[in-house]
Formats: C-alpha cells, structure tokens, sequence
C-alpha cells in the first residue's frame, strides 16, 4: 500500500521511456510503398542481391532484403499469415518451395513467360513456384588424398574404410534433406537407413553449419572428402585456383541413380499487395539475361534451355540426373526427417 | 485475508505479476507443446540424441563454472587489494572481453586455432610439419573461448562486492591474529558468496543459452539442437522437448544459486566505507601479476581485437563499409538501448518487491522473470512471435516485438545485479529514514534509490551488452530491412569470410565500450 507514493518519483521517466518504445515500436520500417517488393530470400545474400539490384536498376523498383534460412523462412511465412510484409520467396530447395505451396502460401501463376522458359519438370503444376537454378549434390575430394575412381556412389560413403574421412552437412540443411529424400525414393528405408548409419558413424564429428567450410576442410587436408552441392566446389577454385579439389560425380555407373540434383526456385507470397511488380520480378528471374545472372553468380546450372552454364562446371549432358520428380521432395520430408532423427545424424 | 487484499491492491505489485504472466507466456507455450508432444517423438530423442546433449552441456557450463570461478575471484581480489603499477589500467581492462560477443572470440580462435591456422603453424615449426595442436571444434575449444568471454560476470560482481564490502570485517579478523590467507578464506570470501554465486550463476545460463559460439565451434548442446531443429523443420515438437530439457537443467542452477545465496544474507552495516587497504606487491610480485593479467586480458580482448582490426582494414572488408553498414551500426545502438532501459524499468520493482516483501507471491514473480534466460533465444523468440500475431497485431513486424523478446531474454541479467543491490542495504536504513519523519516517496528518493544506483547502472549496462551481441532471436524476429550488426558478423562468419565480418565484429566492440566505461567510472562507485 505505502509503495504506491513510491512511483510518482519515476514516473515522469517511466513515461517518457515507454512513449518513446511503442513510437519506435510504431514508426519501424514497414515496406509497403507501392514501388517496393519484399523477399524472403533463402539463398546467402550476396549470391541474391546483385541481381535483385539488377532488377532495381531495370525497372526503379526497390527491394528489401530478408536473407536467413530456407526452412526458417517457411516457418515464418507460417507465423505470419496474411500480416507478412513478404512479397515473394527465394529459396535454395524444391521440397520447402513445394512444402510452402502445399501449406497455402504460393500464389499460381498463369504466366506465358514461365511456361516458355522454365521447363515443366523445374515448376510447381500450378506455377506457384518456379526453378531458377539447378544444382547437384557431390562428393568433393581432395585430390592428394584420394582418388576419383574410389567412390562410385554416394552410398559407398557409408563403407567403414572411411571412417574419420568425411565430412557432411548437419541434418537441418535442406540439401541434406533433400538428397536423403531421393536415396529413400530410390532405394527404399533399409537401405537409406543403413547408408546414413554409416555416414553419421564415418563423419563423427565432422558436420558443418555450412557447406563452404566442408570445401574449405576437404582443401586445407583436414578430411579427404565431403558432401556438398556442387558449386560450393567451384567457387572455392574461383577464388584459390590451386587448391587440390575436385568434383566428383557420384552415381553415374550404369544402373546407378544419377547425380541428386535440387533447385533454387522463386513463388509469389498469396496475400501480396504488389502482385504487378513480384511478377515483374518473376519475369526478369526467368529471362535468358536474368537466367544467366541469377546462375552464373552461384556457379548453378540455368533452367532455361538455350542458357549456357559458366564454362567451368562439368558440362550439364555430360552426366545424369536422377529420376526423382521435384515435387515429390515435399511429400518425402517427413518421413526422410523422421529417418534421419531416428538415425540419430546431428 | 485482508493481506492478501492488500497486496493485490499495491500496483507495483500488479505491474510486478502483469511482468512475470508476459514473461512466464513463452515459457508456458513451449511446455505445452512439449507435452503434447507424440510420446514416440520423446522416445525416440531419448534413444538418439539426449542424452549426448545433456552431456555435453552440463559439462561445458561445468567446466566454465569453475575456470570462471578462478579467474573472476582472483582477478577481483588483485585489482581491489593488491597495489601494483597499473592497476586502475588492469581494474578497467578486465572488463573488456565482457564487449567481445562469444561468437566473434569464436570465430577469432577457430581462426587461429583452427586446422591450418597460425598457431598450428608455430607449432610444427617446433614438433615437426605433421603435428598438430587440438582441435578448437571441440570441448575443450568451447570451455576456452566460452570461459575467456564469461569470466569478467564473476569478475565485476566479486569486484563490487569487494568494494563494498565493510573492511573492518577483515581487519577485526586480523587484528584478532588471523593470518592473511586465513582472513581471506574465513572472512571475505564467506562475504563475498552472495555475489561469486549470482556472477557464476550468470555465467552458467550465459553458457547453456548460448548459441553462437558454440554453432561455430560446432559442438552439440542443448540450445545449438533447439536452432538446428527450429530452422531445419517445420514442427517444432522436437525444439520444444529440448527446451523443456534446457528450462529444466537451468533450473536446478538456478534453485541451487539460491539456496546458497539465502544461506548467507549479510548486511552492511553502513553505506560509508572506507577504501580497504591494499598490499604492495614487490617487482617479482608486480611482474607475476602483470604477466597473470596480461594474459588473460590478451587472450581474451587484445589479442582477438587487434586481428579484427587488421582485418576490418584489409580491402576486401573496406568495401563493405557504405551508407548501408552505418544503418546497422544505428540499428544495433538504438535496439541495445530501447531494450536495457525497459529491462531496468521492469526489472527494478521486481527486484524491490522480492527482497522488501519477500512474500511467496512476490518471490515467485521474481523467479518467473528469470525464465526468459533459460529459454534459448530461437524459442523465446518464435513464442514471442505466435503470442504477438495472436494477442497484439498490430504491433508485428515492428521492432517493438523485438525488444519484447530481448527484455524476455535479458532481464535475469539486470536481476542478477538490481537483486543483490537491493540485498545489500539493510531494511534499517529505509526504517530509520521513516521514524526520522521521511515519507515513503522521500525514503525512496534520498535512500534506496542512491544506494542501488550502482546495480542500477551495471543491470542497464549488461542488458545492453547482451542485447547488442544477441543472435538468434534478432535473426527470427527482426524486421525486413532491420539487420544489426550482430547478424552482419553472422552471416559472414558462419561462412568463414573472417575479413567480412571483422567491421561489423569490430564496431559491435567499439559501441560496447562507452556502456562498459560506465561501468567501471568512478562517479557511480562513490555513490
């Protein structure tokens, strides 16, 4: 009772504190000017944002940036329902692209530029997300410690003898999901179970946050091989031309499933207020010269046909993909991650 | 009957319950989705990775414990009762890394540390060119770097303990003809456990709910798996299991910092003190502690700094530095400061009702607010996100919601020295002021708050610091268009462009340093 005489004494600061918290709170930055797009962008921002500047400078639009995870960004499309700010979706995984529309958060697109460009098997049916990119999950060796004729397949990696010789992604990566996803379509659960059995036990301690630090391991000698997507590889010899690595195409024997190939892809945000302008955006992305852009920036195979990829990838008909439509990435996540915690991988 | 009226009636302590329901919310949430959890979903973590966890993080928070413990309570008691040349310097320098974010000392060390890296190099210069020096991705790489970033916690609480602490104590002890290390063992470290236990305990949930550090040196404890699962699936089943774990284990920490602290209340008998008296050390002396305190300080500050600045100037990191980093920089400032000054706010009635009234009802009000500490950052922060989309709309997207989540996060670390403030002055002093003819408001004014001014100070500036440093739930809950530098030194150093990082590291320092000038000048000590 006697505490309330108390407050009067820091009440003019407590005052003056909490107008200026909720006026900050109110007056925050919000994008919704008519000529501003917002992306939610799943792709490390500086291999994104020379060409959205690209587009900027085409067109006058501006775009704000939001760089983080892939599947964060789902989540929080999730969290946010009609309230996001999100215009579009940039993402480095068909299955969180598909997982996103099948959780109502695309918008189809009936659009002739799409359709034209992009051929159907890199798309959602209804267009509501669209590949840009293409790239292939490998095996990058260090080519002082082994040699290419070792592995064959991505499941000989499972093999004891190269115990403490790999190095894999931690589990939340969505390539790793991804590619898990394609092993158990192809090979079925026992087997996919025993391969990551194997992996976990021959990576030990070597999972990675990121990709570019398995490259960089597998360069400096520290662990003869990794898996990663394969332009991690050749933007590391961009930089360091010397460096002993290579790529290795796994899966290619005959009767083997092909290389596990993803896409980086972009979808139209349902309640998007710019609707105009984000398929503008789409537009450009599928262009040949935004194709090229948008490929060649993060050394990836461009979607569109009559776009050649950087000269130093392995040459696209030179290898196989595997057979496993897009599409489907989404409908296997659940029982891939369900694989993967019950093996227990990081 | 009528008590309990009474209380209700009090509107600070109103405010105080309002506090605890806001920040009890999360915490709520995430318990419940565990417990709803599929019970196979439990089985199977149990089989597969909990146990491996709750390992590894009980071990790290262990060991850091007690290499903080040794460092903070030495360091401390050198620059408070040992003269040597340089001591104000070292007194002000021990606080530094406390402006070093974990994952920047941690980038810093996987560098030097690393496979490859400079220190390996010096090393096989002397063993030979295949030897090769432990790994920092590892145990023993976390306790270092997590040890050398914490330790100033203990530090500063022992420090001001010492300081305030009455030393006619210790010199009744010596006068009565026990011997110097006795007296420090007898007298003044008893004195002193009230606030060894709340810097330690601080440096404990600083470990357990940290993310950063451990993420780059790639070592698996509870929070590291909570943001892999939060970012890597779309259910949150299994993030809120392990965070139940996490609340739990920071739990039993926390009850058992306080069993100890309420087996030893002490009181000052008076706010006047005079300086203690400190001991002249000899050269040998003087050199021993200098090499001691530079080492540490080095490992911990002016070693990592320096390479951020050679890095910050390289080419490659200068041409990051446009309008756009600037804008980092003022969001950082802006966030930091929005969000100590609402902690210390909300803090401060929390704190004086707990220890003034220490009813059950205000105790519990007290402890609920440390809950934000042990919800890891990415479940504080998605709770807060589900809680404002619900209850308050129209404030998404903002960074209203933002600071909400750090306040959550943070306050224990403004409790953790507004508490023992409070603790220190005796209820006598606020009685006499009243017998004396003070109204309570007077009482308030010219009494407590002067004397809890100084944990007033150092709550407001650890919030602050924390708040500037904090990474995973500014990553899931900032605004589009509001990066902090914190997320800066993210993204580029998860991707080992140390270069790129360095600026951002770098100026995250140089913002903390002001904040921790306050802390260590003098015109808030004389208080």
């Amino acid at each position: 009772m006697p505490l309330v005489y108390s407050l009067p004494a820091l009440q003019r600061t407590i005052l003056s504190s909490l107008v200026l918290l909720f006026a900050a709170g109110i007056f925050a930055p919000s994008a919704s000017a008519a000529d501003t797009l917002t992306v939610y962008s799943g792709r490390g921002e500086r291999l994104i944002k020379p060409v959205l500047d690209a587009f900027t400078a085409n067109t006058g639009i501006q775009i704000e940036l939001l760089s983080s995870g892939t599947t964060e960004l789902v989540n929080r499309l999730k969290a946010e329902g009609d309230r996001t700010s999100a215009d579009l979706l940039i993402t480095n995984d068909a299955g969180s692209l598909e997982l996103a529309r099948t959780a109502g958060l695309l918008r189809p697109l009936n659009m002739r530029e799409i359709d034209r460009a992009i051929p159907s098997q890199f798309r959602a049916p209804d267009n509501a997300w669209v590949g840009l990119s293409g790239r292939f999950w490998i095996v990058v060796y260090n080519r002082t410690m082994v040699e290419p004729n070792q592995v064959k397949s991505l499941l000989d990696l499972a093999d004891p003898k190269w115990k403490d010789k790999i190095a894999i992604p931690n589990s939340g990566s969505e390539y790793l999901q991804a590619g898990v996803s394609v092993i158990l379509s192809t090979y079925g659960e026992e087997k996919t179970r025993q391969f990551l059995q194997g992996l976990k036990s021959n990576a030990d301690t070597q999972i990675y946050q990121k990709s570019s630090q398995i490259v960089e391991a597998v360069a400096k000698g520290q662990v003869p091989l990794g898996i990663v997507n394969h332009y991690y590889v050749y933007r590391y010899l961009a930089t360091q031309p010397e460096a002993p690595i290579a790529v290795l195409m796994p899966d290619q024997q005959e009767g083997g499933m092909g290389a596990i190939m993803n896409v980086a892809g972009v979808g139209i945000i349902k309640s998007t207020k710019h609707l105009d302008s984000a398929k503008l955006l789409v537009e450009f992305l599928v262009a040949q010269a935004g194709q090229k852009l948008f490929a060649d920036l993060d050394k990836e195979y461009p979607l569109h046909p009559d776009v050649k990829a950087d000269p130093a990838l392995a040459e696209r008909k030179s290898f196989r993909a595997a057979q496993v439509p897009l599409t489907k990435l989404a409908e296997l996540r659940e029982p891939t991650l369900t694989l993967i915690e019950q093996v227990g991988l990081r | 009957m009528s008590t309990i009226r009474q209380q209700l009636a009090s509107p600070l302590q109103l405010l105080a319950l309002a506090t605890a329901g806001i920040i009890l919310l999360p915490l709520g949430y995430v318990t419940a989705q565990a417990l709803s959890a599929d019970p196979a979903v439990w089985s199977r973590l149990w089989a597969t990775r909990i146990p491996e966890l709750l390992f590894n993080t009980v071990s790290l928070a262990a060991s850091v414990a007690i290499i903080t413990l040794v460092l903070g309570v030495s360091t401390a008691w050198l620059v408070t009762r040992v003269e040597f040349p340089g001591r104000r310097l070292w007194e002000g320098a021990l606080v530094l890394p406390l402006a070093m974010p974990t994952y920047v000392l941690a980038y810093v060390y996987s560098y030097l540390l690393g496979f490859g890296g400079p220190v390996e190099h010096l090393w096989q210069l002397v063993a030979g060119p295949q030897a090769r020096i432990f790994s920092p991705h590892s145990y023993g790489g976390a306790t270092l770097v997590m040890a050398l970033d914490t330790f100033p916690f203990v530090y500063l609480l022992s420090r001001s303990a010492l300081l305030s602490m009455n030393v006619s104590f210790e010199e009744v002890a010596r006068a009565s003809g026990v011997s110097r290390l006795s007296t420090l063992w007898r007298v003044t470290l008893p004195l002193m456990r009230p606030s060894i236990a709340a810097g330690v305990a601080l440096v404990i949930l600083y470990v357990v709910s940290d993310f950063g550090a451990v993420s780059l040196l790639r070592y698996q404890t509870l929070t590291y798996a909570v943001f892999q699962q939060m970012t890597g699936r779309s259910d949150n089943t299994a993030a809120s299991i392990l965070s139940l774990l996490l609340v739990g284990l920071a739990l039993i920490f926390l009850i058992t910092e306080r069993w100890f602290r309420q087996r030893s209340r002490f009181y000052q008998t008076t706010g006047h003190y005079r300086a203690p008296q400190r001991h002249r050390y000899g050269w040998l002396g003087t050199l021993a502690v200098t090499g001691y305190l530079g080492l540490i300080v080095g490992a911990a500050f002016a070693l990592p700094a320096s390479l951020l600045i050679q890095w910050s100037l390289s080419p490659e990191a200068q041409a990051t530095i446009d309008s756009r980093f600037f804008g980092f920089v003022w969001n950082s400032g802006i966030l930091a400061a929005s969000a100590a000054t609402a902690g210390v706010l909300i803090g401060l009635p929390l704190a004086y009702l707990a220890s003034r009234r220490p009813t059950m009802l205000n105790l519990g009000c007290l402890q609920a607010a440390y809950a934000g500490y042990v919800l890891p950052g990415p479940v504080a922060a998605l709770a807060v996100l589900v809680l404002f989309t619900k209850l308050a709309p129209i404030f998404y997207g903002s960074v209203l919601i933002l600071i909400v989540a750090y306040v959550i996060h943070f306050l224990p670390a403004g409790l953790q020295s507004l508490e023992p403030a409070l603790q220190h002055i005796t209820p006598n002093l606020e009685e006499v002021a009243r017998t004396l003819g003070l109204g309570m408001r007077d009482t308030w004014r010219r009494v407590t708050l002067p004397l809890v001014r100084n944990g007033f100070v150092v709550a407001w500036v650890l919030i602050f610091l924390q708040t500037m440093k904090e990474l995973p739930a500014t990553l899931l809950l900032r605004p589009v268009g509001f990066d902090t530098l914190a997320i800066r030194v993210w993204m580029e150093a998860s991707e080992e462009y140390f270069q790129l990082a360095a600026p951002s590291a770098l100026l995250i320092v140089l913002l903390s340093l002001p904040a921790l000038a306050l802390l260590i000048s003098k015109d808030w000590r004389a208080a």
